[in-house]
């Protein structure tokens, strides 16, 4: 959980903290495609500095790093403009349901082979998921081990136990049992821990770094710090993979570049870096640089508006309990102000909904219209006087004291002052922001931050922000929000597993909450990304707002 | 006799300044609000999964105990978990990256190639840099070259790394494109382009040191060239570069040493904004990827072995002295 909502919040205070110079730019596109041919090396520059592999202790999106090596049971079909769908990977599609949705069942496609050409089994994936259990392997993406009967007790085989609600009735047959029903279940198989493990190769300790391959690609070298090489997987059979094309013969991670410098090194495009790309966001200083220069503009990919940026109220707050204050809230933000805070049209789109663009079942809609996005002064007032604020408000608000954070802080500090709520703001840093505002206490009134889901699922989009079991205790329902009505619905859309039911249900528990306005909608957030002049098929998504590794090519 | 009396009194000074140092790291972590087992849980956390990563790491123990965990395995090695996934980490462990899945010991190893190679150079090129720029302004005192070495050792002294390494890369690498714009090549790979990789590094960390260098050997010059037996010398008739380089440096080179040995500990133990922005993999990098992290063994390790590197420094400056100054005894 807490290592999720960092990640979350450092990645969008990175893609908004763009400068106010931008404000009238407008996106490049979201996709660079060219012809693209086979082989070459492509070079990514990250800022980490370690990869690991491990399957289990990893929480890679399904479309960076590890996809490149590894197939799960299924996978995330990408593409911009089109909302994420869920295919079947290993498995021929992405799952039978049976026994109202508690029952999963997976045929793993014929002839499948790891690198060194042994056949990949259901058996193998079966091992995979019970080694994310154990402690010894903790860090990945957990869902399914709340979800499969038994799993909140099993510790991983090292103990020698199984765990049984996983049955493989035949090397290509793989059954999983749920505790309830989970109609995300396609969603769940298509994290690292769905990845196969041939049991033989297995080292707890080295696995992560040598892992064995059932993807287009193999570890060739790894030095922590310096560089993670991969070559080709021959034994990879592209006919029978959906969404991975395998262009480049050789993928070479540079590891611990500095952003500012990659940035640099990109916007001259020469060399080896004509065939490479950055994979963090470009600092705010080189936008401004890249808009002056023609060339690197055209390889400026900005990814379509994704991630929510909002403001949480805290509904347990004395004044704030009061929805009509929350509402007036909603009304007096001044969301112009906010976006050219976050970096103008670089930085983001307008947002009014929970469930986030490139989400499947997403309707456009908005509770708190205001004649333009910076707000309905007037209505707020009204509002705020029903509620026996004529006089005005105090309210305190948690803030990470990074400058970009601030400045999004005092724009929204400024909107609401115009409607009499006097905002006092309590910069924290990083950490201690995360653990102020996830605590039990939830010694705040307002908070700011921003939410991308680990799969592209209105329940990853709207369960973890609103669901009353994760208040506090590191949990990310930041607006405390508990509704006992709301609280069932989400356990009935979590259940049903027709995906068209279960949209129309999540749309309308996305409704129902912004009717009790436990939070501001802000902005949808954009990340820009710079590419060489060699590389093509270079796309971002609405979600997830990164590159797609598993298309990139050279020309 | 003498000197192993000295060398064990201060071996002894050093393992309590070591004792010290890792207590207080320690003591420091655990007053962090930060919580590395829930950052190594994964997601979602629930108590029971949260309780069991924390017993494996062996963070479930009071601080003290761990402490105490840590000093045994420096002796006797650590074991992680128990069944057929057991992680060991041999004697002498210095604590074990469950994030990076290695002993400390073998990260430090491979970080400290980068370390050595960007301060011995750097150190050698400020040594000889700052101390003759000194020299000179202090001979030539209050002549063009004076101001001119002196302005610019302000601007070294008080420009930021940060800013200095990106405009070196900004300028000689992506605009003159003289120099690679980051990376390190092990020497032992290639000598020429470890040298080539590392010559913009060497020379903004040269710059930057320097500065105080040249500025301590001038004012330390000008004060020695007014004593007395710098007088006698000249009247013994001993020629100006004799009475410089013999009997004025020496004495010079006692005060500069000191901040030397210093500086150079410190050095060692990372230079982390130079190595960031030339994108090397120091210790300087581990120890900033280790507190971004909150990975507590690997910050321990780091900052335990930096601080090691320090007190050696200053050790071998004492050492020095007597070879510099026979009138200092040890």
């Amino acid at each position: 959980m807490r290592r999720r909502s960092v990640t979350a919040v450092l990645a969008v205070t990175a893609a908004l903290a763009l400068t106010a110079c931008n404000a009238n730019a407008t996106p490049t596109g979201s996709a660079s495609s060219g012809t693209a041919r086979k082989g070459g090396t492509l070079t990514i520059l990250t800022s980490s500095s370690s990869v690991n592999l491990d399957p289990a202790k990893s929480q890679n999106l399904a479309i960076t790093t590890l996809g490149l090596i590894f197939r799960r049971l299924t996978t995330w079909d990408i593409k911009p403009g089109q909302e994420g769908k869920v295919v079947g990977d290993l498995a021929q599609d992405a799952g039978t349901p049976s026994d109202g949705g508690k029952t999963w069942t997976y045929k793993l496609k014929p002839n499948l082979k790891y690198a060194d050409g042994t056949p990949i089994t259901a058996e193998d994936v079966k091992y995979g998921v019970e080694r994310s259990f154990a402690p010894e392997l903790s860090g990945g993406l957990g869902y399914h081990k709340t979800l499969l009967v038994g799993g909140a007790d099993y510790k991983g085989p090292y103990q020698g136990k199984t765990l049984d609600s996983i049955e493989v009735p035949d090397a290509q047959t793989i059954v999983f049992k749920l505790s309830k029903p989970f109609g995300d279940w396609p969603w769940i198989v298509s994290m690292p821990a769905f990845t196969p493990v041939p049991k033989a190769k297995d080292d707890v300790a080295k696995y992560g770094q040598n892992p064995v391959a059932s993807g287009p690609y193999q570890v060739e070298s790894y030095q922590q710090g310096t560089a993670l090489k991969l070559k080709r997987n021959t034994n990879w059979d592209a006919a029978t993979d959906p969404v991975r094309t395998g262009g480049p013969d050789n993928i070479t991670f540079q590891l611990g570049q500095e952003s500012t410098v990659v940035a640099q090194r990109l916007i001259a495009d020469s060399g080896d870096d004509r065939d490479a790309f950055g994979a963090s966001f470009v600092p705010p200083a080189q936008l401004a640089q890249i808009q002056a220069n023609a060339s690197a503009k055209q390889r400026l990919v900005t990814s379509d508006p994704g991630a929510l940026a909002y403001l949480a109220i805290n509904t347990t707050r004395p004044g704030l309990t009061d929805v009509k204050v929350r509402q007036a809230i909603n009304y007096a933000v001044d969301k112009k102000a906010f976006l050219v805070a976050a970096g103008g049209t670089l930085g983001g789109d307008y947002a009014s909904t929970l469930i986030t663009p490139g989400i499947a079942g997403r309707a456009q809609y908005d509770l708190y219209p205001t004649p333009d996005p910076s707000g309905d002064v007037a209505k707020a007032k009204t509002l705020l006087a029903d509620a026996g604020h004529a006089t005005g408000l105090k309210l305190s608000f948690a803030v990470e004291n990074d400058p970009q954070s601030l400045a999004k802080a005092q724009a929204i500090q400024q909107g609401l002052a115009r409607a009499g709520i006097e905002v006092t703001l309590k910069p924290l840093d990083s950490d201690s922001w995360f653990d102020f505002v996830t605590n039990d206490k939830g010694d705040y009134d307002l908070t700011l931050t921003s939410w991308q889901p680990d799969y592209p699922s209105a329940n990853a989009n709207i369960q973890p922000l609103f669901a009353s079991s994760e208040i506090g205790g590191g949990g990310f329902n930041l607006s405390r929000y508990s509704n006992a009505d709301v609280d069932a619905q989400i356990e009935q859309a979590r259940a049903e597993i027709d995906a068209t039911a279960a949209q129309k249900q999540w749309q309308q528990i996305d409704q129902r909450i912004l009717t009790d306005a436990p939070i501001v909608p802000l902005i949808y957030t954009r990340n820009s990304f710079l590419h060489g002049s060699g590389v093509t098929d270079f796309f971002v998504a609405a979600f997830p707002a990164y590159p797609n590794y598993l298309q990139v090519s050279l020309r | 006799m003498r000197l192993l009396r000295f060398a064990a009194g201060r071996l002894a000074g050093m393992i309590l300044v070591l004792l010290i140092v890792s207590i207080l790291t320690y003591a420091v972590f655990y007053l962090l609000p930060a919580d590395p087992a829930q950052l190594s849980c994964g997601k979602p956390c629930t108590p029971q999964r949260l309780a069991d990563a924390r017993a494996f790491m062996g963070y479930d123990a009071p601080w003290w105990r761990q402490y105490l965990d840590f000093l045994g395995g420096i002796f006797a090695g650590r074991s992680f978990g128990s069944g057929s996934a057991v992680v060991r980490c041999a004697a002498p462990c210095f604590g074990y990256s469950f994030r990076l899945d290695a002993p400390v010991s073998t990260l430090i190893a491979s970080h400290i190639g980068v370390t050595f190679s960007l301060a011995a150079g750097a150190a050698v090129l400020w040594l000889v840099l700052g101390v003759s720029a000194g020299t000179v302004s202090a001979v030539r005192r209050g002549s063009l070259l004076d101001r001119t070495v002196m302005t610019a050792s302000i601007a070294g002294v008080s420009a930021p790394a940060y800013l200095v390494g990106l405009l070196g890369i900004l300028l000689f690498g992506f605009t003159l494109d003289m120099v690679p714009v980051g990376g390190y090549v092990p020497l032992a790979e290639n000598p020429v382009q470890w040298a080539w990789h590392l010559i913009l590094p060497w020379c903004v960390l040269a710059f930057l040191s320097a500065a105080l260098y040249a500025r301590l050997t001038r004012g330390q010059m000008l004060e020695i060239l007014g004593e007395d037996y710098i007088r006698t010398a000249r009247a013994k008739g001993l020629g100006e570069r004799r009475v410089i380089g013999r009997h004025a440096l020496r004495n010079v080179l006692v005060p500069v040493v000191t901040v030397f040995g210093m500086d150079l500990g410190g050095l060692l133990g990372g230079a982390v904004i130079t190595e960031r922005v030339f994108s090397m993999q120091g210790l300087g990098a581990l120890l900033m990827d280790a507190v971004g992290n909150v990975d507590l063994p690997l910050l321990v390790g780091v900052t335990l072995f930096a601080a090691f590197l320090i007190v050696l420094a200053n050790f071998a400056v004492d050492l020095l002295y007597g070879v510099l100054d026979p009138r200092i005894s040890l």
